[in-house]
């Protein structure tokens, strides 16, 4: 039941690397927050039942919905739809993602630790290098906030592997989210747009040497 | 401790909603009363070292540098309360309420005796800081505070990562430190490798260093100077503390070596970073920032080199405490006079503000390490360290780069004091109590150069055993 969840994930973060429009990010991060609550569901049924209970209310709630709501407000405020200057081509940024997905299954393969799943850590550190590769190949602040919460759901992923034994740490990433998260979409969503008029990284450039 | 974090956090948000100057001046008393208590009761050693559960402990290290947080946070809110003076009272309780908030996530972060924990209290730091930074609501305010909170998150999610990691090695049993050390001597060395190089990235946006430096210099540039004399140590020993420990964590694994080496780079690209910059800026808080970046640089190196040098990197840091305090209480004072922070148009500071330039001055001797200054202690002790270890690429470029900077450091400094003035005079002229009061610090480190208390040597001596 996991593996067909775990790879559909993949796909979406393959996907994320390609695509331009900004309703795409979304919808995938939409996607990627039921496909997290649906992984919680199945790989933490043994923990208390309250605890389950608030862990997968919390991933859907928040990742399935509030963030991909607050994606789609920031998109409709802004009036920006699609990656207009990109920092490389979409080719590039495939190169980059599948560069980083074989980097990401020979670590996974080299660990070989039975500690932790290797499923679970191989996409988690996938879903890391793709948020960076985000940050660092687009230059629209949006994209870099997608990259951001990428990382997020990769760092989510991972805490449900190991949660099992620890579900303190679920709660903790779970804190992670809701303060970083809101509080960063709602400062772009207030403050940056209506203060500085940035939607491109290379505008904020008033702090400097 | 739980005690203590409820008292801190009830009295800072007692800030929030207060109505007047007095009224906020007496709850920052207020809050600084039970710091000082907090501390008394280590200073006795009348509480039991592990508190709440083992999620905490009064330890050495948290001691020692809670010490420290306590002094330089009672004067950052000293000097804000004549720095702030014409804000409205509403930006000012949001202000102070930060302050206090700030000052306790850090305690909270040193006594932290979990993996998570820990995390979690760096985490709680971002949040404050960035409210500091935002103080002033103007758009490089608001571009600094987007920065620091978009890449300290993305930083502490990595080091999160790496925590998951170390608790996956631990095989699922608890995030205690010691719990921890115990088990990752068998875990797999590439994946304790990838959980230090996460850390590492993670944590360095706290210490100020190599490769996330750049947001704690954008802080430190677009928060009031008291914040960023808080910042630019407390929060800064808060994030060496954290490597700190997880540096201990390692000392008994087979990848101890490497991690050194992780380390002794990361220290050798701060350094190198925080020399050319220091060159390159053309404003004083930057300045004092891109030397902060420099200083981690060397205590890092301490920590790569090991031996000696690792005592070395906590004398360094403490030290480095006292003298960077001073020099950012010191630039509030500038600011009141000149209102801004140019380095290219400040001058005649001597003739203007006398015990201000005496202080500045004697702040750069102490900072590029000449005798007497505390900083010279560590930074032999480490050439020494590399010497001995035969690594004497490391012993030239070290050399090298701290001539750049002390170089730097002195055009600078110099110019600040003697060089004709071209800005005009801020009306609200100068405030010599501060000044005089900032130079405090810088004397307990000029002390400390020339004496170090036995208990001092002792504690540090505990801290740097692996």
């Amino acid at each position: 039941m996991i593996l067909p969840l775990i790879l559909l994930y993949v796909i979406s973060l393959v996907y994320l690397a390609i695509t331009e429009r900004f309703r795409n990010f979304a919808s995938i991060m939409a996607l990627q927050g039921w496909l997290l609550f649906l992984v919680a569901l199945v790989r933490l049924h043994a923990i208390h039942p309250a605890e389950l209970a608030f862990i997968a209310c919390e991933t859907l709630l928040f990742k399935g919905v509030l963030v991909p709501a607050l994606l789609f407000a920031v998109i409709r405020k802004t009036g920006i739809s699609r990656v207009r200057t990109s920092g490389s081509s979409q080719f590039r940024s495939l190169l980059l993602s599948f560069a980083a997905l074989v980097v990401s299954v020979s670590v996974t393969y080299l660990v070989a630790d039975a500690s932790a799943d290797r499923l679970f850590f191989g996409v988690a550190l996938y879903a890391l290098l793709s948020g960076l590769v985000l940050i660092v190949m687009r230059t629209r602040i949006f994209s870099h906030m997608v990259g951001f919460l990428t990382i997020e759901n990769g760092v989510f992923l991972f805490s449900t592997a190991i949660g099992v034994e620890m579900p303190l740490l679920i709660n903790a990433a779970i804190l992670l989210d809701i303060l970083m998260s809101v509080l960063m979409l709602g400062l772009f969503f207030t403050k940056i747009d209506r203060t500085i008029h940035a939607i491109d990284a290379d505008s904020l450039t008033r702090v400097k040497d | 401790m739980i005690i203590y974090l409820l008292a801190s956090i009830l009295v800072a948000a007692a800030a929030f909603v207060v109505r007047g100057r007095r009224t906020l001046y007496a709850v920052g008393a207020l809050f600084y009363a039970v710091q000082l208590a907090l501390l008394t009761v280590l200073c006795c050693g009348a509480a039991p070292q592990s508190q709440a559960g083992g999620l905490f402990v009064f330890d050495a290290p948290g001691t020692l540098f809670y010490g420290l947080l306590t002094l330089v946070s009672i004067y950052a809110f000293h000097h804000s309360e004549a720095y702030l003076k014409a804000s409205d009272i509403g930006h000012l309780r949001t202000y102070s309420g930060l302050m206090m908030l700030l000052t306790t996530a850090i305690a909270g972060a040193y006594f932290a005796d979990n993996l998570a924990v820990t995390w979690i209290f760096l985490e709680a730091t971002t949040l404050c800081s960035a409210g500091l930074i935002y103080y002033r609501r103007t758009a490089p305010a608001l571009e600094a505070a987007w920065k620091y909170l978009f890449v300290c998150s993305t930083g502490i999610a990595m080091a999160y990562l790496g925590i998951l990691l170390l608790a996956g090695a631990s095989h699922g049993g608890s995030l205690g430190y010691a719990a921890v050390g115990a088990a990752l001597p068998g875990a797999n060395p590439l994946y304790l490798k990838i959980a230090f190089l996460l850390i590492l990235t993670g944590y360095s946006c706290k210490m100020e260093l190599f490769p996330l430096y750049t947001v704690g210099v954008d802080a430190n540039f677009a928060a009031p100077a008291p914040a960023s004399a808080l910042i630019s140590t407390g929060l800064v020993n808060a994030g060496f503390l954290a490597i700190l420990r997880v540096y201990k964590l390692y000392a008994a694994t087979e990848v101890f070596p490497w991690v050194r080496g992780v380390l002794l780079a990361a220290g050798v690209l701060s350094l190198g970073v925080g020399a050319l910059f220091l060159r390159r800026t053309n404003n004083y808080k930057r300045f004092l920032s891109y030397s902060t970046v420099e200083n981690m640089g060397i205590a890092a190196i301490g920590l790569g080199i090991g031996g000696a040098g690792v005592w070395a990197a906590v004398f360094h840091v403490v030290c480095h405490t006292l003298v960077k305090s001073s020099l950012f209480l010191q630039m509030g004072v500038v600011r009141q006079v000149y209102d801004g922070y140019r380095i290219n148009r400040l001058g005649d500071y001597m003739r203007i503000n006398r015990v201000g330039a005496v202080g500045l001055m004697a702040g750069m001797v102490a900072l590029v390490a000449f005798p007497p200054s505390p900083l010279f202690v560590s930074e032999l002790m480490i050439l020494s360290e590399a010497a001995a270890t035969e690594r004497w690429w490391l012993l030239a470029l070290l050399l090298l780069l701290t001539c750049i900077v002390i170089y730097s450091f002195c055009s600078r400094m110099i110019r600040l004091c003697y060089q004709p003035n071209q800005d005009q005079l801020h009306p609200s002229g100068v405030d010599r109590a501060l000044s005089w009061s900032a130079l405090s610090l810088l004397v307990a480190a000029l002390v400390i150069g020339f004496w170090q208390p036995a208990l001092l040597q002792r504690i540090i001596t505990e801290i740097a055993t692996l």
